[in-house]
């Protein structure tokens, strides 16, 4: 239980959590708010491809336990239908915000879309997270006195009636993206095109990386059919696959004052409908 | 009110209790939210936990061992190069990986899409996902923390050969360093070019110094050297249980 003093202690820690610029106000007027503040605050904050940074030692991690049962927790749910792994990218690595992106460890924002999608897609409901979240706490109070935290489910639930996508049988047996093959139109691009990646207003999610938007490259390899995946992060059964293509882009084309030698390239991945032939 | 976060007593100087309380192994946030999931979903009929055993089974087995052996193998036979280079599922199976485990529609977040990139003596390949941590994990392993750090995927598109050169490796002007960015169904591994110093060798020998590093394209491989660049290594509070 906290008291006013602890209360206030934590307020204080809140208040210096800083998430806007420092040159404008918060909670900015229309008129305060540029074009460019607008992009910077809409980016999905997962692209990170270009932004500055300066070296850092790098180094291993040691996987907890916890982190291994949440990777199994997310591909299960996909394994089972629940979701498709693109609902998990968008929920924890773009809705969660440029904060909790960068403030918090990588497998808790996989967490985070765990309990978060339940509740979006009506599995569970707030109550009921909360309550158990609670009775976890109190099973431990005290700490665990070598104990390790185990999962004790009070029974095994009837998943006949569970809601689940059509995709985890349809794909079985054929693969994820084969289960789409022949299903797009004809590709519009083929290997050795020139292409220039358009500036779509891309709002809420995207993967095509804003580093690329408006550069010309070639493209290596028309890859495979998939629906997009602005598509299948919201759960689109219906949408339509597309082409999607490898394209090689020059450094020094892509970037202003690239520093190594103009053979260097970069290759990515992207759905047809962010490509336009180059004149 | 911190309740289930491990963390240190409040290190502000004010002077209420002096007394140094034993050391509390509290469970964390993490694993509360966790465990709470898990026994919901279970309760909930949205798996089994076979299901779950199951996965936990196929992620604990993951490592890369396969990749590299995947590796040597094509150096010491031009057929099967080939076939790596066109078809990589396929000779992925035959170093006992099918991309379609555990599920039969392959992992959730890895899809069935794999690609194998030939370094030669004019291109050099390096990986990255500079959207999340995209990364062969059936044939690979886990990714290393440092790969899906916002700085490593930040840079290497943009910077990369100082990058690279923060792994020891630097590479001729004359040799095309090529970035692969994996931010969509398809995943990349890289296959280095067969060092000097390793005529005669047999498949095994080959396949202990293709090292983790060697497949995303930090390093070379290197006859003597059968660890990794980066070795420095976090412990974890709780590692995985064996």
């Amino acid at each position: 239980m906290s008291n006013a003093a602890e209360r206030a202690e934590q307020l204080a820690l809140i208040s210096r959590l800083k998430a806007t610029y420092p040159e404008v106000p918060e909670w900015p007027m229309p008129d305060q708010m540029t074009h460019d503040h607008f992009l910077a605050y809409m980016k999905n904050p997962h692209d990170v491809g270009g932004e500055l940074d300066v070296p850092a030692a790098y180094e291993n991690k040691e996987e907890e336990q916890w982190e291994l049962m949440t990777y199994v927790l997310c591909e299960v749910l996909g394994m089972r239908g629940i979701w498709v792994s693109e609902e998990r990218r968008r929920i924890g690595n773009v809705d969660v915000g440029r904060a909790v992106y960068l403030g918090i460890p990588y497998y808790t924002r996989w967490l985070w879309s765990v309990g978060r999608m339940l509740l979006e897609k009506g599995y569970l409901s707030w109550g009921e997270l909360t309550d158990r979240l609670a009775e976890v706490q109190d099973r431990y109070a005290g700490g665990l006195a070598g104990r390790l935290p185990q999962a004790h489910p009070k029974a095994e639930g009837d998943g006949s009636k569970v809601k689940r996508n059509a995709h985890h049988l349809e794909a079985a047996g054929i693969g994820d993206p084969q289960v789409f093959a022949g299903k797009a139109d004809a590709a519009k691009f083929k290997a050795g095109d020139r292409v220039r990646v358009r500036e779509l207003p891309a709002l809420f999610y995207t993967r095509t990386p804003e580093y690329v938007r408006g550069a010309e490259g070639v493209i290596a390899e028309a890859t495979y059919e998939s629906p997009a995946p602005e598509d299948e992060t919201w759960d689109r059964p219906d949408a339509k696959p597309e082409w999607f293509y490898i394209v090689r882009f020059k450094q020094c084309e892509l970037w202003d004052a690239y520093t190594g030698p103009m053979i260097d390239t970069l290759q990515t991945e992207i759905p047809e409908r962010w490509l336009e032939a180059a004149r | 009110m911190r309740k289930g976060f491990p963390v240190t007593e409040h290190d502000h100087d004010h002077d209420h209790d002096r007394t140094v309380k034993p050391m509390v192994d509290e469970i964390t946030d993490f694993e509360v939210l966790e465990i709470a999931l898990r026994e919901l979903c279970i309760e909930k009929g949205l798996f089994t936990a076979a299901e779950h055993r199951l996965f936990t089974e196929f992620a604990e087995q993951i490592g890369p061992t396969p990749a590299a052996r995947l590796v040597a193998r094509a150096w010491l036979d031009p057929d099967f190069k080939r076939l790596a280079l066109t078809d990589a599922l396929t000779a992925s199976k035959e170093v006992g990986v099918d991309w379609l485990e555990p599920t039969g529609f392959g992992t959730p977040s890895d899809f069935v899409a794999f690609k194998i990139l030939e370094n030669t003596p004019t291109v050099h390949n390096v990986i990255v996902c500079a959207l999340c941590s995209c990364y062969p994990r059936p044939i690979l392993g886990n990714s290393p923390e440092w790969y899906r750090t916002p700085n490593y995927r930040r840079r290497i598109v943009r910077w990369p050969r100082q990058v690279l050169s923060e792994f020891g490796l630097a590479l001729p002007d004359n040799v095309e360093v090529r970035v692969q960015d994996s931010n969509q169904k398809h995943r990349f591994m890289v296959m280095p070019l067969r060092p000097r110093g390793t005529d005669g060798w047999t498949e095994d020998q080959l396949t202990e110094i293709i090292t983790r590093d060697c497949l995303i394209g930090v390093a070379l491989p290197t006859p003597g050297v059968t660890t990794n660049i980066i070795t420095k290594t976090r412990p974890a509070v709780r590692p995985i249980a064996n």
